[in-house]
């Protein structure tokens, strides 16, 4: 028995090819009855997410599987097969094992470490299980892997986020207010970095949403894409008193917001915790504005020395994620080796290998 | 009625507990925001928005809880003793205590102070709470010693 894989992602192909071969849900029952019928596999998982599609096989022996499924993904998108072939990757165990598990482990995404991997994995095997596709040996196999990314997330810091200035911005407005959704959001000048840093906000939820800026126009283009309420610049101080998190990002000479101004804003506010989010340069924010209390301020350089920090951590979780899926893998293929000797067919020794 | 006097008094100690904890929790929290730390502490410990208010809500459980174990307290020494205010230290001290968190929950309630402030003063309550359940016991003449 070996364990073959046939595919395309993000690396191999572009996504107008993606998208003419990804599998639907509805289309799964007859893409597995084909498989079964036409390519002749008793064991079959297909994996379909935005950016890959991937046919992962349980087959006594190699011969031809590799071509039938080549023109099975062909035939699913209307493309000729030799067009599509140059977009193919295929393998077999061991490759096809260490590319899976790779996989589900988010090391293989276009964002490292992601982790909505794991359950796109989980949900093709459960797809695959409902139609009776998995045996024996994609069952055990998807299992392993799906154990190895679980590894890879609780062992290693790979799925943390702070990939961007938004994204650690983000994290320590959680960490200030926990559910952020109940929270308001100023955002006041018109920074690209500053709107990408509301957007986070937004896409957690955060829905009471003010949009402050120099030019009306722009403000209220800008609150009208995110369901907020525009102002003028002149709004600042009534602002203060009722968001939460306040985000600069305008070029500005001088200060917009002072230590004083934070001060007085305070004890009317309750003495609410302010976050502020300064992305401006030269700075929004008075610095000293951070040493009030209840105010916690985080300027562009404590953001992105942040962002750097992680970087190297990723990349050391990168090599720590390595060493976990390697051992993995091992594991699973003495599993199936000996599984192999015990049927009394050989596996192990590459088809081909391009991923 | 003894009963429900110790329980009602135990159960204000644990809040009271619960209160120094997120209390002491904010602390470490609040230091590795306000330093930009996103370490260790920083992942696991909660949000401050969540210990502030879980510490809100334990400084108003215990202070109902150790108002409910007084009243039954002056109820009993009424009934087994016949007077109606037993000068003992431990009342005395009890009574101290309900004044501090009674203040101290006003204050956060009416968010005259937040954060900080209110974390340092629940844990400092807290060493009034250690004080009122084992130091009386220890160093002045109680009736409610059992420890």
């Amino acid at each position: 028995m070996r364990i073959l894989l046939v595919g395309v992602n993000h690396r191999s192909c572009p996504i107008e090819v993606r998208e003419r071969l990804a599998f639907r849900t509805e289309q799964l029952p007859e893409a597995y009855a084909a498989l079964r019928r036409d390519a002749g596999l008793a064991e079959s998982l297909i994996l379909s997410t935005c950016n890959r599609v991937e046919i992962y096989a349980g087959v006594p022996r190699l011969d031809g599987t590799h071509e039938r499924l080549s023109a099975f993904l062909s035939a699913h998108g209307g493309f000729q097969d030799a067009e599509l072939r140059s977009h193919l990757y295929a393998c077999a165990d061991p490759q096809s094992v260490e590319h899976l598990f790779a996989v589900a482990s988010g090391l293989d995404s276009m964002v490292l470490g992601e982790t909505e991997i794991l359950h796109q994995v989980k949900h093709a095997y459960e797809q695959a299980r409902s139609h009776g596709t998995a045996g024996k040996a994609l069952n055990v196999l998807f299992q392993k892997a799906l154990n190895a990314a679980k590894t890879v997330q609780t062992k290693t810091v790979l799925g943390r986020g702070c990939v961007s200035v938004g994204t650690v911005a983000l994290e320590f407005a959680q960490k200030i207010f926990g559910d952020l959704r109940p929270h308001t959001v100023a955002l006041l000048g018109a920074g690209k970095i500053g709107e990408v840093t509301l957007k986070r906000l937004s896409a957690r939820g955060v829905s009471n949403i003010r949009v402050l800026n120099r030019s009306p126009e722009r403000a209220q283009r800008l609150a009208s894409s995110y369901g907020g309420t525009a102002y003028g610049l002149g709004a600042l101080e009534a602002q203060l008193l009722e968001a939460d998190i306040l985000i600069t990002s305008a070029s500005a000479p001088g200060y917009l917001l002072t230590r004083a101004q934070a001060a007085a804003a305070m004890p009317q506010r309750r003495h609410r915790p302010l976050c502020l989010i300064d992305l401006g340069v030269p700075r929004n924010i008075e610095p000293a504005a951070g040493t009030l209390e209840n105010v916690y301020l985080f300027d562009i350089d404590d953001l992105q020395g942040l962002v750097a920090h992680h970087a190297s951590l990723r990349q050391q979780a990168v090599q720590d994620s390595q060493v976990i899926i390697q051992q993995k893998v091992r594991h699973f293929l003495a599993w199936w080796d000996a599984e192999g000797a015990a049927c009394g067919s050989g596996s192990s020794s590459a088809l081909a290998a391009a991923p | 009625m003894v009963i429900a006097h110790t329980v009602c008094a135990l159960l204000s100690y644990v809040a009271f507990l619960v209160a120094f904890l997120s209390g002491a929790l904010f602390l470490v929290q609040e230091r590795q925001v306000k330093r930009k730390r996103m370490g260790w502490l920083f992942r696991r410990l909660p949000a401050l928005g969540t210990l502030d208010r879980l510490n809100l809500l334990a400084i108003g459980a215990g202070f109902g809880l150790l108002s409910l174990g007084m009243a039954f307290g002056l109820w009993g020494s009424r009934m087994l003793l016949g007077s109606r205010w037993p000068w003992d230290p431990k009342v005395l001290l009890t009574a101290v205590l309900w004044v501090a968190y009674l203040t101290l929950w006003m204050i956060r309630i009416r968010s005259t102070l937040r954060g900080r402030k209110i974390a340092l003063l629940s844990i400092l309550g807290f060493s009034l709470v250690l004080f009122t359940f084992l130091g009386v016991n220890r160093w002045l003449p109680t009736w409610h010693a059992y420890l």
